[in-house]
């Protein structure tokens, strides 16, 4: 076996540019899946947190009845004694708060915008001095200021609505909405703060109001739509759900029941599903290139050493012998391609971590599903180094099997008249 | 200290009290007319056809429909256009239907989904299959008589009893004469005007007076109006009680 080995050295020595070729080739692909991977981790990663922290919570607990209403925000499922809830959570270690999500035409007026105009909307109200322990807006405050508590008129935009309706803090608009039961309601309000939530879904559309002022116009009589709640990182959502949805019954409140985030944004859910479906097709294409390189180089070495494989036959040699030696040769080359594409997807990846790609102007008008704003950044993965290199070596050894086959297959006198 | 009253001012005082009482006594309450109101817009059977023509910000856009009636509660639209052409909206006791013959799809519509806009008028799917009920969900108060584009008329205050109606305040015009109501604003309970309702043309059927042409403008949005136009109108005409079924909706 070491005089197999040390052939298998030798010759990866004896022929060092076709060595060094085939490893780059490698290393160039192997390089590539660490940066691809490291990329999209890295969307995943902020995309989950820009959802739980903007748009979704870590759970939320909604009437039953709401959810398969929820896109007509029905009011009249409305949670009726949220601070009871709330205090029931808060006693089981969790930290919530109160909203209230509804539909409503905003109109735009002349004096402030430059024309008339309508939109249709979606408003969340919030409880500003608890909202912030569970969501994250007060960061991302650009302009103005934050809503206070029962505030009559006060609005907050999303920097990116704002900028669609030419929006400026001071400006009026009205409010025109379906209160609880469904009467009219309309509602003058003035901006007073812009937010740049990181989440282009929320950036785009986002409207948040006093949630008792929404309440006293929704006609809610102290009811909310919805309540919020954030789990610490790494906590287990699904079991804490259960947890809850437990505490919920436990205290006769089995009308009300607790989502997770990934229930909440099926879509992104999906998205994230299909990306990991693109990985595995990333990993193919590195395999094909891999084993395009080896399956070539090995082809190459076959026709070269032809007369001396005879040679090496015709002394006793066993095929099995044979075989491993240029399978070891292979492997050598895949280590090679896999240490230099580790090395320079490394490399690669500390600026993606540190510094990211800007696709703000790309994602400013598109929706990719992906709750990234503009800088897309990567992440550091072991599990994708490992892949890398393990794939990096068995790949090579595998595609190898191909050439040898054909080689071992011709007779001793073909090898040894072979030119 | 009482002073006596002549004989010329007591007959006086009598003929000037004669001359009240019948006004007294036959002066109708604001119940009464919107009892009356509702009573006259509403037939036994019907059968319409019309259009709905929509302005707003993007352009004009006209639908035809046919429409069927029976008593207060059950209602039949379809509409007849080339871009709607099928599309079917069904009203019973309590519930409301849409069909879309493309889709195949039969959806009821409750709760909130009643409240959208019709194919994007001015007017909601509720407003178009309102019951005749108008006592049941709102309080009324005769305001003053006054006359209206040459029309004698009643204005009356209509409040909401409860939130489950969609205009909390109502400003109704009711022609003294045919009971026809010429004009309505609606308002939001704090006093916002919405929309408003106006008759532009009329037609007789029998005795009654019905809106021919009648144009809703949303005074929250600028160059937003509908114009309800009905084209022909049969009171009372034999309808196979099939009509209002969930299995006509689908043919």
């Amino acid at each position: 076996m070491k005089f197999i080995f040390s052939l298998a050295m030798k010759n990866l020595n004896r022929y060092k540019r076709r060595t060094a070729i085939t490893a780059i080739a490698i290393a160039l692909g192997l390089m590539m899946f660490i940066i691809v991977d490291s990329l999209l981790l890295g969307i995943e990663l902020e995309s989950e947190r820009n959802l739980i922290w903007y748009e979704t919570s870590s759970v939320r607990i909604h009437q039953k009845e709401y959810w398969p209403d929820r896109l007509l925000f029905p009011l009249e499922e409305g949670i009726e004694n949220p601070q009871q809830v709330i205090n029931l959570l808060t006693e089981n270690g969790y930290t919530a708060t109160k909203r209230t999500m509804f539909k409503a035409d905003m109109i735009l007026y002349s004096d402030d915008f430059g024309e008339d105009g309508n939109l249709s909307v979606m408003v969340t109200g919030i409880d500003p001095e608890q909202d912030n322990r569970v969501f994250h807006f007060e960061d991302t405050l650009v302009e103005g200021r934050f809503l206070n508590k029962g505030e009559q008129n006060g609005i907050l935009l999303g920097s990116w609505l704002a900028e669609d309706i030419k929006a400026k803090i001071g400006y009026w608009v009205t409010l025109l909405t379906r209160g609880n039961g469904g009467f009219f309601e309309a509602i003058d309000v003035q901006v007073v703060g812009i937010v740049n939530c990181p989440n282009p879904n929320v950036n785009r559309t986002l409207i948040m109001m006093d949630e008792n002022t929404a309440g006293a116009v929704l006609g809610m009589d102290g009811a909310v739509t919805e309540l919020d709640i954030l789990l610490p990182r790494g906590a287990d959502v699904d079991i804490e759900v259960t947890k809850i949805q437990a505490a919920l019954d436990a205290a006769g409140l089995s009308e009300l029941e607790a989502r997770s985030w990934r229930e909440m944004a099926k879509d992104y859910v999906a998205i994230a599903e299909t990306k990991r479906g693109g990985t595995a097709i990333i990993l193919f294409l590195v395999f094909i290139i891999a084993a395009v390189g080896i399956s070539n180089t090995m082809l190459m070495a076959m026709y070269e050493r032809t007369r001396e494989l005879g040679m090496m036959r015709a002394l006793g040699m066993k095929d099995n012998h044979i075989r491993l030696a240029f399978m070891f040769e292979a492997g050598g080359i895949g280590l090679l391609g896999a240490l230099a594409g580790i090395v320079l997807g490394a490399l690669g990846n500390i600026y993606l971590v540190n510094q990211g790609i800007d696709v703000g102007f790309l994602l400013r008008d598109m929706d990719i599903g992906y709750r990234v704003q503009s800088i897309m950044r990567g992440t550091w993965s072991s599990k994708s180094f490992i892949i890398t290199f393990v794939s990096g070596i068995a790949l090579s050894m595998i595609v190898s099997l191909l050439p040898i086959r054909r080689a071992l297959k011709m007779d001793i006198p073909a090898c040894l008249r072979h030119q | 200290m009482y002073k006596k009253i002549s004989r010329l001012q007591k007959l006086m005082i009598l003929t000037i009290l004669l001359f009240c009482i019948p006004s007294i006594l036959f002066a109708l309450s604001a119940d009464e007319i919107i009892g009356e109101m509702d009573r006259l817009s509403t037939f036994e059977t019907t059968y319409s056809t019309g259009s709905i023509q929509t302005t707003d910000r993007f352009g004009t856009k006209t639908s035809q429909f046919k429409s069927w009636s029976q008593g207060e509660k059950d209602s039949l639209i379809e509409f007849t256009s080339k871009a709607e052409r099928g599309q079917k909206i069904l009203r019973t006791e309590g519930s409301l239907y849409l069909f879309y013959p493309d889709a195949e799809q039969l959806i009821r519509m409750q709760g909130a989904a009643l409240r959208q806009s019709m194919l994007g008028s001015d007017i909601s799917y509720e407003d178009m299959t309102e019951e005749k009920n108008t006592l049941d969900n709102y309080t009324a108060k005769l305001e003053r008589e006054e006359t209206f584009k040459g029309n004698a008329c009643f204005v009356l205050t209509l409040t909401a009893k409860s939130r489950s109606v969609a205009y909390p305040v109502q400003k109704i015009w009711v022609d003294k004469q045919s009971f026809l109501v010429w004009k309505a604003e609606y308002s939001t309970a704090q006093g916002r005007l919405l929309k408003v309702m106006e008759v532009l043309e009329t037609f007789k059927s029998g005795e009654r007076v019905l809106p021919k042409q009648s144009k809703i403008e949303d005074k929250m949005k600028k160059n937003s109006a509908t114009l309800m136009t009905i084209d022909s109108f049969e009171a009372n005409p034999h309808l196979d009680r099939s009509i209002f079924t969930l299995e006509n909706l689908t043919w």
